[in-house]
């Protein structure tokens, strides 16, 4: 699964050091120094991630931390097969910012700042490598296939974090309709992204 | 496939449209608790939607990847580094399909210990368990949820199951606790004071449900020869729990004593004595009431009435 990202995201960790999943089987057996250099590899896109979806910096770091202490004490569970680790880690840490929205006051703080943002995906041209720029142009492409609506949909909910319900809200359309476009939608993101099984 | 009979009770409020249709939205972690459980239920019932889920899964993380990496503050990482010790690391998954052979012979010394407790200042972490089961909870989540989906599949539909797991938030909690005393050494944690199975146990569940209540709260302290101690503690369950790190070992004759002290004086809370090494921590008997102080002090074997010494720490909860 998976086989072109997670190729890619080797890519550029380099040849020299260890690959993720090298690392997180050595972190499953409580390896810090593997910690810290997959944490080392990997928290500045884990902290990208979080903080796009919960905008305030203070609590994007905290939620990370609780994704790297769960990296910590879940890493024995995390199976190779099933998929790249950039993909476990990406995933628990989408999850765990969702969970922190959700979660009462956060989402509300972020409510008062999320009004002025533009949907689309944001990318400041920072020091960047070029795998992440590459792989940005790739993803951006890809959602530029989709139809407006399938486009506001998944941004809204994986970005901005709503959930289907709010985005129905948000949007004024009803829920199965959120349903289907979110689900065409990222059949269609798949397709472009050549991500399959 | 696994036979519909199970299923029945499941199938039979899907009222709702066709379950299939939340792929999308669960990939997106757009789904409520409950409505992942549902999808969740159905993904063990059918190995295309479980394609497509774990496909789409990966498209979402796509998404994720194409985001500006941001560069976390230094402090960040020094603060995760030096919670690793005191933060138990779960087993692979005891039913697992094919049990991954990384278990290996590999330093089982490697020192978990307490349940996150955090690191003195550090506040966030230190609720990874409460966080977990407050916010993404619901009843489907973690052993219970695993072992129930279980019989019903294949070993491949077990081990993929695992995949979309939700965080086991309590229960995981909980599960690491005792998984501290498995094989009945306690990991070179000491509660010397009553060694049983069953004592230990309850301990762990305690310590996990403090972590896990809703209004969790720590302050943490020196003992009087400068070891850091912390006390962790929910007014709502009125339990507490002291964590002291590197607590000199007593002589055979002698035991740490803890002590709640109230308006009443001070009510012996039990005993508990300490390897001299690593994090020792006990949940205190008896009930907390808040502003309570929890005191230790150093008593013959088995404890005494009252206070027989200057206490070695203090913290007022």
């Amino acid at each position: 699964m998976l086989d072109l990202m997670t190729a890619e995201f080797d890519l550029d960790a380099s040849s020299t050091a260890p690959s993720k999943e090298e690392l997180l089987a050595r972190v499953a057996e409580g390896d810090q120094s593997a910690f810290g250099e997959l944490y080392d590899q990997i928290a500045p896109r884990v902290l990208g991630l979080v903080k796009r979806v919960l905008i305030d910096h203070a609590q994007s770091e905290e939620v990370t931390q609780e994704i790297f202490l769960e990296i910590w004490q879940t890493a024995a569970r995390y199976e190779s097969q099933r998929g790249g680790a950039s993909t476990w880690i990406m995933t628990m840490a989408h999850r765990r910012a969702i969970d922190r929205i959700r979660s009462s006051q956060a989402g509300r703080d972020r409510d008062t700042k999320i009004g002025i943002r533009d949907l689309a995906v944001p990318y400041d041209h920072v020091a960047e490598t070029v795998e992440v720029k590459i792989e940005h142009e790739r993803v951006e492409k890809a959602m530029s296939r989709l139809t407006e609506l399938q486009r506001q949909a998944v941004s809204l909910s994986y970005f901005s974090g709503y959930s289907h319900r709010e985005v129905a809200d948000h949007l004024h359309i009803p829920l199965g309709t959120v349903k289907t476009r979110l689900r065409d939608g990222l059949i269609r993101l798949r397709d472009e992204l050549g991500v399959a099984s | 496939m696994s036979g519909t009979d199970k299923d029945n009770d499941l199938t039979g409020n899907g009222s709702i449209d066709n379950p299939a249709d939340l792929a999308g939205a669960y990939a997106l972690h757009a789904l409520s608790a409950d409505e992942a459980a549902e999808y969740e239920s159905y993904l063990a019932r059918s190995e295309q939607a479980r394609i497509e889920a774990a496909e789409l899964s990966d498209t979402a993380v796509a998404l994720g990847l194409s985001v500006a990496p941001v560069q976390p503050s230094s402090a960040l990482k020094a603060n995760l580094m030096a919670q690793l010790a005191s933060t138990p690391q779960l087993a692979a998954q005891a039913p697992a399909a094919a049990a991954e052979p990384t278990q290996t012979d590999a330093p089982t010394d490697a020192p978990p210990a307490v349940i996150p407790i955090g690191a003195g200042p550090s506040r966030s972490a230190a609720s990874t368990a409460a966080t977990a089961s407050s916010e993404s909870a619901g009843p489907v989540d973690g052993a219970t949820e695993a072992e129930s989906i279980a019989p019903s599949g294949s070993a491949a539909d077990r081990a993929q199951r695992r995949w979309f797991q939700r965080p086991a938030g309590y229960l995981v909690a909980a599960a690491a606790a005792v998984a501290l005393f498995a094989g009945g050494t306690f990991a070179g944690q000491a509660i010397y004071g009553d060694p049983t199975r069953e004592f230990a146990q309850q301990q762990a569940a305690s310590l996990a449900e403090i972590n896990a209540a809703g209004d969790t709260q720590r302050a943490s302290t020196q003992t009087s020869d400068g070891q850091d101690a912390t006390l962790v503690w929910s007014g709502e369950l009125g339990l507490s729990a002291i964590i002291v790190d590197d607590l000199p070992a007593l002589g055979d004759d002698e035991d740490y004593q803890l002590w709640y002290i109230g308006t009443a004086g001070p009510v012996p809370a039990g005993t508990f004595d300490s390897d001299g090494s690593g994090p020792v921590w006990r949940v205190l008997d008896g009930t907390m009431t808040a502003g309570d102080t929890v005191g230790v002090t150093v008593e013959p074997k088995g404890g005494s009435e009252q206070p027989t010494t200057d206490p070695i720490v203090a913290i007022q909860s």
